[in-house]
């Protein structure tokens, strides 16, 4: 076995068990930390492809920004100390079967698709760095890039219109 | 001499006939007014005669006549003479009209009425204990409350040298045998209080709904007693929305010692380093108020050198005083001790001269009655006029220049805490506070005592009444306190220093007396009743830590955790006068 | 995988190096704040504890490591003892990818005076720092104290503030440079530093970074006035050393990448003759910001929480947004003439730039509650 596949495995295990600690930990501020291992574990995926940059863009953007604000919101609510919301008759059956649905599905693509993997492509020299990374962003996907930031815009502005809204109140 | 509080206002005795009546017993002035009729009478003294302003609560336990006597001290916020009327109850069942609705700046005197004397007053908001803790037996300022060590009424004890050899009562009833408990109380029983009625009183105050209508939780954090910024062991309750104070309740009594019956035990002139103990950071100033109030009662006045040398003394006072507390209302906003250091520096060489003189830095007991303690050593006065004309201009000017128009000095300072004229007044606030709020009221102007009236000076008002003005009122006091030493200096006359022969045991005629003086915190206020024998029968501090305290919700609702800080800061409390 | 045990072995002495250099630089830098401090104030500072104190920091670390580790009661225990681990680590690996000086000869092999030249340093080091804040928040929120939850909240909102700011202040020498390797960028500041063409980037970065390590006059998670000692309030011993250490770690740090960034890193007379100078400059540089940071120190109250954010979203994030654009109006202006002379419109276009906002701003900033 080589290197690469051990430190995948570990990485695996890691992945995994941070995903299921977050999903069962009652606590919201151990979920949120368990999260934050999950998107440590798969920026080291990325940077074993190749990708140190979408690897360190994962960090700083998930891992750093996003789930700051959580903790925050967590914190600031106190929802670390609420208890479990009772759940509805049909929630735990539903979760259940759609769970079941999706390991149904992807055990039958495993198998179906066995042989037919993708072939690794060839890495081209200077995969994945931040030069090839701008000029894809903003020459190919030029007009996705832009749609997205100003959804993101109209989503700022419309979280701006609510809370003055309520202010007046 | 009688009291200096005598009115020439008739009116009071013609426009109340029933319930109004001279106090004519000797030694005394003012009215007794009838407890029934005491908020008329209050509220017509209030908007009629023109005394807006409440200066001391206090009460005085007769308790051969069976009577508790309250006692109140008007003033006019325009100057003159005040006006003192006593309300006279049945003291078993003690009750008396609370003058909270007239005057805001009665809360915490009246409660400190009711907690060492008894004095119920109805319809107080809030009338807890505010300096013994709720669960205290009795009420220590009482004739008949004895402590655990009692022995006597008054000292010097008896027992304390039989045949010539000194020991102390302790020695003899050891600690434990002595104690007694309350009946029923079993010590081992005891579960503490739990501040139940504390957290009621501000919850009931944050329940009310905050300002942007959204309802949201808020969070009661206990400021203190141990923590950095409350200048001692002061405790605030606030309860927060986010990090905007919504109430605030001051909690204190830490450091009680009750200063005032260890006074009514002691003879008269023991208890002049007592006062020393008050406001430990300008003790000339305490001593100043407590002499001027015992004289009143003897009669007596000190003569012109050591008139001159109390004024210089108190003069170095207030600045070393207000150089202090500019530093740490700037230690309080966060700067890292730079200025506070900066300030005492000079500082320093007041206490030094404080040294030369009194013998003692901080605790100097330099005022007698009729006189100061001693004269100036040898090259003392060489050193006042070298601090007053060279050294004290410089750093003042010094200190204007490096903090005055600092961005973030202005920033913390500018509309934080702000108190108006009408309420400054209304809460009795006194000293930098009550002027930094446009009120231009200073004793040594408005009332003058000793020989204040010879000197040129200005009375220095600001008119914003926030932190920021509360500042730099300081800095201009103390330009007007050194343009006070410098005159002070430059007239000093040569003479005895002490009216008659120094005494141990002075002997002062049945009366009262209250003497104040422009603290450098504000008025402190000495009321002393005496009977005619060796000890006082009562001793009262009007403290201006303790007044000035009563408008801190006000100030601090609607600020930052962080302006709470430099709004306490910018009253500048010391605990030992806020607790005694 | 064929190892090369001469490079590993480099790679491991180097990182030791580093890091002892980082622990020990702690040490002394309390002593030199100290003493520094003590100047400010008129004072003498530490001197009791060897010649001029120098043992100073020694007797400090024996006192800490014997005090008492307290763990209140109502504690999140796990994350209590975890948070301030966390806190640490990132304040040591963020150097790693800073050049302390060029290339040097030693025993026959090139050595590089950097652990790793990724060519994302940039970035790296912008995650490094956006996760350092955990640790704070983590200690605030498991001390079960709300001193020090006010004080964990306190440096989210900070650090959400201010990593903007901080990482705009990234793009001028990365626009500068072509690089988002520090090799790079400071290989590119060989004629100019970029400080001449990037002042208000400089300042602006400087600033940010002052909140980011939380010093004065923007030490409000742990300001002792109001919030006791913050999120730290219920930590002793060695635990609170850790947050001490993380602290003035990143002290360290930040100075050192201020000064790869716009100072011209290792760069000065002479270093490529001597090499050696390169890490004595680099030195010099960053005592001359932490002397920077202690003076700040020394000198300026608090700034009050609130204002603080308006600070940062009113004032720095809309400044360094221009900076940003007139950075790249003037490399663009550098390419269509082919003149290298417009790259002085950067410094000259941001400036008053700057003094346009700082002057409309104010009143959002200073005067909020007149």
């Amino acid at each position: 076995m080589s290197i690469d596949i051990i430190l995948f495995l570990g990485l695996a295990v890691v992945a995994i068990l941070s995903a299921a600690g977050m999903l069962f930990s009652r606590n919201a501020i151990y979920s949120a930390l368990f999260l934050i291992i999950n998107f440590s574990a798969i920026a080291v995926y990325y940077l074993i492809l190749g990708a140190p940059f979408i690897a360190l863009t994962q960090i700083t953007v998930y891992a750093g920004a996003i789930m700051v604000l959580f903790i925050f919101v967590i914190m600031l609510l106190g929802a670390e100390q609420t208890g479990r919301t009772p759940a509805s008759w049909w929630m735990r059956p539903l979760g259940m079967g759609l769970g079941a649905l999706l390991i149904l599905e992807s055990l039958y693509l495993i198998f179906t698709h066995l042989h037919s993997f993708p072939q690794p492509i060839e890495i081209i020299d200077g995969f994945g760095n931040p030069g090839q990374v701008g000029e894809i962003l903003f020459d190919k996907y030029v007009l996705p890039f832009e749609i997205i930031s100003l959804l993101l815009l109209v989503a700022m502005i419309g979280a701006i219109v609510l809370t003055k809204k309520k202010m007046k109140r | 001499m009688s009291a200096q509080v005598v009115t020439e206002n008739v009116d009071l005795l013609e426009k109340f006939p029933q319930s109004v009546k001279q106090d004519d017993r000797a030694g005394y002035a003012g009215y007794i007014v009838s407890a029934d009729h005491l908020l008329e009478v209050v509220r017509f003294i209030r908007d009629d005669m023109g005394f807006d302003y409440l200066a001391s609560i206090t009460g005085v336990d007769y308790l051969p006549n069976g009577l508790m006597e309250a006692v109140y001290h008007f003033y006019k916020t325009s100057g003159g003479p005040g006006l003192v009327i006593k309300t006279q109850v049945d003291r078993e069942q003690a009750a008396i009209p609370s003058l909270v609705s007239l005057y805001p700046g009665a809360d915490f005197q009246e409660r400190e009425a009711w907690d060492l004397l008894g004095i119920r007053f109805d319809g107080h908001p809030d009338l807890r204990r505010i300096l013994m803790w709720e669960g205290f037996a009795g009420h220590p300022l009482r004739k008949d409350w004895h402590e655990p060590y009692y022995e006597e009424e008054g000292k010097p004890y008896k027992s304390r040298w039989p045949e010539g050899k000194v020991y102390r009562r302790e020695d003899k009833n050891p600690f434990h045998k002595n104690v007694d408990y309350p009946a029923g109380f079993d010590p081992d029983k005891w579960v503490p209080d739990d501040d139940s009625t504390l957290y009621a009183s501000v919850n009931k105050i944050s329940s009310a709904g905050g300002e942007s209508g959204i309802k949201t939780d808020y969070v009661i954090v206990n400021m203190g007693p141990q923590h950095p910024s409350t200048h001692g062991v002061f405790r605030m309750v606030v309860a927060l929305e986010g990090e905007t104070i919504r109430a605030l309740k001051p909690v204190m009594g830490y450091l009680h010692r009750n200063h005032e019956k260890i006074g009514e035990r002691n003879t008269f002139l023991q208890n002049m380093p007592f006062t020393d103990r008050l406001d430990y950071l300008s003790s000339m100033s305490n001593n100043f108020g407590y002499a001027l109030a015992v004289e009143k009662l003897m009669g007596i006045k000190p003569p012109e050198r050591a008139e001159y040398l109390r004024v210089i003394m108190a003069e170095f006072t207030r600045i070393s005083n207000h150089l202090f507390a500019i530093g740490s209302l700037l230690n309080d906003m966060g700067a890292y001790f730079t200025p506070m250091l900066y300030a005492i520096e000079e500082r320093e060489l007041i206490l030094d001269i404080f040294e030369a003189t009194a013998g003692s830095r901080i605790m100097c007991n330099y005022f007698r009655f009729g006189g100061v303690a001693r004269d100036l050593p040898e090259g003392v006065e060489e050193k006042m006029r070298d601090l007053a004309f060279k050294r004290l201009p410089r750093k003042i000017d010094e200190l204007d220049l490096y903090l005055t128009n600092n961005e973030i000095v202005k920033a913390r300072g500018e509309g934080v805490g702000v108190l108006t004229p009408e309420q400054a007044i209304a809460y009795s606030a006194s000293g930098p506070v009550l002027r930094a709020s446009g009120v231009p009221y200073d004793i040594r102007r408005a009332d003058p005592y000793s020989i204040y009236d010879r000197f040129d000076f200005d009375v220095a008002v600001r008119y914003h009444g926030d932190v920021y003005d509360r500042y730099l009122i300081r800095v201009d006091e103390m330009r007007q306190s050194v343009r006070i030493i410098q005159q002070a200096l430059n007239g000093l006359p040569k003479g005895p220093i002490q009216e008659g022969k120094p005494q141990y045991l002075v002997r002062v005629p049945a009366g009262e007396a209250y003497g104040r003086v422009e603290a450098p915190k504000g008025e402190l206020g000495f009321y002393v009743v005496s009977n005619g024998k060796a000890n006082p029968w009562r001793y009262h501090v009007r403290a201006p830590s303790f007044v000035n305290i009563t408008a801190l919700e006000t100030m601090a609702k609607g600020n930052k955790v962080a302006d709470t800080v430099a709004i306490l800061g910018s009253i500048d409390i010391v605990l030992g006068e806020l607790d005694r | 995988m064929i190892m090369d045990w001469a490079l590993l072995t480099e790679w491991t002495i180097k990182s030791l190096v580093l890091i002892f250099g980082l622990i020990g630089g702690f040490a002394y830098l309390t002593l030199f704040e100290r003493k520094v401090l003590a100047r400010f104030q008129v004072r003498i500072g530490p001197n009791r504890a060897g010649p001029h104190g120098i043992l100073q920091p020694i007797a400090d670390a024996i006192k800490l490591i014997f005090k008492e580790e307290l763990i209140p009661a109502k504690a999140d225990k796990i994350i209590f003892i975890v948070a301030p681990i966390i806190t640490v680590i990132p304040a040591l690996i963020i150097l790693a990818v800073v050049p302390f000086g060029p290339d040097i000869r030693l025993f026959g092999r090139t050595i590089t005076l950097y652990i790793s030249d990724l060519n994302v340093a940039v970035l790296y080091i912008m995650s490094v720092t956006s996760i350092s804040v955990y640790g704070i928040v983590l200690a605030g929120w498991s001390s079960n104290n709300k001193y020090a939850t006010l004080g964990g909240i306190r440096s989210t909102a900070q650090m959400i503030s201010y990593e903007l700011a901080l990482g705009l202040g990234f793009v001028g020498p990365i626009l500068l440079s072509g690089s988002l390797s520090l090799v790079g960028i400071v290989d590119a500041q060989k004629n100019v530093w970029f400080f001449l063409y990037q002042p208000v980037g400089a300042f602006i970065f400087w600033v940010a970074n002052l909140a980011e390590v939380n010093r004065a006059p923007f030490d409000m998670p742990e300001a002792e006035q109001e919030l006791t000692a913050g999120y730290h309030t219920e930590y002793s011993g060695m635990k609170f050393a850790l947050f001490f250490m993380a602290e003035y770690i990143k002290m360290i740090a930040v100075s050192a990448i201020a000064v790869t960034l716009f100072f011209g890193g290792y760069r000065g007379p002479l270093v490529d003759q001597f090499p050696v100078l390169g890490p004595l400059y680099f030195l010099i540089k960053v005592v001359a910001f932490l002397y920077l940071m202690v003076w700040v120190r020394a000198t300026l109250p608090r700034i009050r929480y609130d204002r603080l954010m308006a600070f940062g979203w009113k004032l720095l994030f809309p400044i360094s947004l221009g900076n940003v654009l007139l950075t790249a109006v003037g490399i663009g202006l550098v390419g269509i003439t082919g003149n290298n002379l417009w790259l002085w419109f950067i410094p000259v276009s941001t400036i008053l730039f700057f003094l346009l906002v700082s002057h409309f701003a104010q009143g959002a900033v200073a005067g909020g509650n007149k």
